[in-house]
């Protein structure tokens, strides 16, 4: 019987608090017995956008069904879009009444916010053919791994890719049009075993290549990784040796396993 | 090399120097305005732009991700002579290069513009410079004067993006050689300064009254007339990012184009001044 281990790791950038960390993952580990469906969604807020923090956490607490109750939105096109609308609608309704200067005030109505998704649907737990549904805009990333083997990269971008994907979650109403067109969806069957990682650009770009060049030792060394204190030393390495760009991080890994956690790690 | 992204750890610096002689009271034709009140329009553009980017948070203050002089050169308002000077506002003049986040508190004026989103209210514009001209063109001073504050900058931001200097002017250089030398010279001086990123840029926009043609980022100095050539030559090569930022705006450069604009209309120098000044932001 399949069952979920999901686990997320975060680094702000270099120089920054981890209350300055902009991106935003969560997940949802569904009920079989209604057939709610497990939810895993991971969101990066653009570092130039305005109040990224709130247009992320809006977006995550609504994809999961979290806030509004009840509002995750199912991933067909039509449902997305206006899924689109209504979180376009949310943000107007809680913005601000006052802004702090000028530049705030017309940040937040000619630029508003903007954020990339990924957001993932397992189903089929418990059962013997579980799959992923997937829908993406930008380039946070979806790998389906088996061993140190990627069955499935989502967005299939390369990592000269990154960096000029103009895709995203917009506040603005006049980007929407974009946005339903550019969605993008993939789906995969799932064996026990099988890893799924959800990666915001910065390590995912960092993942596409060290895939490429050196996969028996990437995966299995992501697989296991259980602390964040070794992913935030991974993450500082890279960029130290200027192979990771200086940008927010977040992975998650969901392990598709047929028993209960055998590892708990509990952080100070 | 001009790789470095912009962040509070390591800010840019941005400095614009305006050339504010007699000449640059001529109309530009089909703006509406002379060639003073346009480089001032421009540059104030440019600086709210700056100010938004800067802009994070709901009641948050601005980020300081930029430093910015503005020097004038020609007239001289605050003594009614000849010579160069800080064009800040007010007490920010003194000294030179300033936080970003400062300046957005030291506006001129703010004027009102209508919403740009339809809405039924009237947007605010600050202005940070106003329009002078007189006299001639002492552009060796303007950027010996520059040079002085960039180096300043630099020592104390080494591993920051290199100093952009941008040169708005629509005349002849008038006091070359000056201390020993040319414009040319003066030049090189002020791109020898550096940082770990590279050597700060200098960029030159050459204003035509008239409608025209204009180039920009030439990679050969070849058809320019006098003083194109000069300009030309004192112009640093683009770096990536602001190939990437031309191409972006649908503008093809070729390899060894030259941060240089000749008879530029208004809308030629806005569109400039966001290729040399549009930078990533990865706060840190």
């Amino acid at each position: 019987m399949s069952q979920l281990q999901t686990v997320v790791f975060h680094e702000p950038k270099a120089g920054s608090t981890d209350e300055e960390w902009e991106d935003g993952a969560g997940h949802d580990p569904g009920d079989p017995t209604t057939g709610r469906a497990a939810r895993c969604v991971v969101v990066d807020g653009a570092t130039e956008a305005y109040d990224s923090i709130r247009w992320v956490g809006q977006l995550v607490d609504s994809f999961l069904g979290v806030q509004p109750a009840g509002s995750a939105p199912a991933l067909a096109r039509g449902a997305m879009d206006d899924w689109f609308g209504l979180m376009q609608d949310r943000w107007q309704q809680t913005a601000p009444t006052t802004f702090a200067n000028i530049f705030e005030e017309r940040k937040f109505r000619e630029d508003g916010s903007f954020a990339t998704l990924l957001g993932c649907e397992i189903h089929g737990l418990g059962g013997p053919r579980p799959h992923w549904s997937a829908v993406a805009l930008g380039d946070t990333v979806l790998f389906h791994v088996r061993g140190a083997r990627v069955l499935t990269q989502f967005p299939a971008l390369t990592a000269e890719d990154f960096g000029l994907n103009p895709d995203g979650v917009f506040t603005q109403p006049s980007a929407r049009d974009r946005m339903r067109t550019r969605l993008d969806h993939a789906h995969g069957r799932l064996a026990i075993g099988d890893r799924l990682f959800l990666a915001t650009d910065a390590v995912a770009e960092w993942m596409v290549r060290v895939g490429r060049s050196d996969p028996d030792l990437l995966w299995p060394a992501l697989g296991r990784l259980h602390h964040p204190a070794v992913f935030r030393q991974i993450v500082a390495d890279r960029r130290r040796a200027g192979e990771m760009k200086n940008d927010d991080v977040t992975l998650m890994r969901v392990d598709i396993t047929a028993s209960d956690p055998d590892l708990l790690v509990v952080c100070r | 090399m001009y790789q470095q992204t912009f962040s509070r750890s390591a800010p840019g610096c941005i400095v614009f120097l305006v050339d504010r002689s007699d000449s640059m009271q001529q109309h530009w034709a089909g703006s509406g305005l002379t060639l003073a009140q346009g480089a001032a329009r421009a540059i104030n553009k440019i600086l709210l732009e700056l100010c938004v980017k800067s802009t994070k948070e709901q009641g948050g203050a601005l980020r300081c991700y930029f430093y910015v002089g503005i020097y004038g050169y020609g007239l001289c308002p605050s003594t009614g002579g000849e010579g160069v000077e800080s064009a800040l506002p007010g007490p920010l003049a003194a000294r030179g290069i300033v936080p970003l986040p400062e300046l957005a508190d030291h506006p001129i004026a703010v004027r009102e513009e209508p919403s740009v989103d339809a809405m039924p209210t009237r947007s605010k514009v600050p202005a940070w410079i106003d329009p002078h001209h007189g006299f001639r063109t002492p552009m060796c001073l303007a950027i010996a004067t520059a040079g002085a504050h960039i180096y300043e900058w630099a020592n104390a931001f080494p591993q920051s993006f290199p100093p952009i200097v941008i040169n708005i002017t629509d005349g002849m250089v008038t006091d070359s050689p000056y201390d020993g030398a040319d414009l040319g010279g003066w030049a090189q001086r002020l791109t020898a300064i550096q940082t770990a990123d590279g050597q700060a840029l200098l960029f030159n926009i050459f204003l035509s009254p008239s409608p025209g043609s204009g180039v920009w980022f030439p990679a050969t100095e070849a058809n320019l007339p006098h003083p194109g050539p000069d300009l030309f030559s004192i112009s640093s090569p683009l770096p990536k990012p602001m190939v990437d930022n031309a191409r972006s705006a649908q503008i093809q450069v070729a390899p060894g184009a030259r941060g240089f604009a000749f008879n530029a209309d208004l809308a030629m120098l806005v569109k400039f001044l966001e290729i040399g000044t549009r930078f990533d932001v990865r706060d840190g």
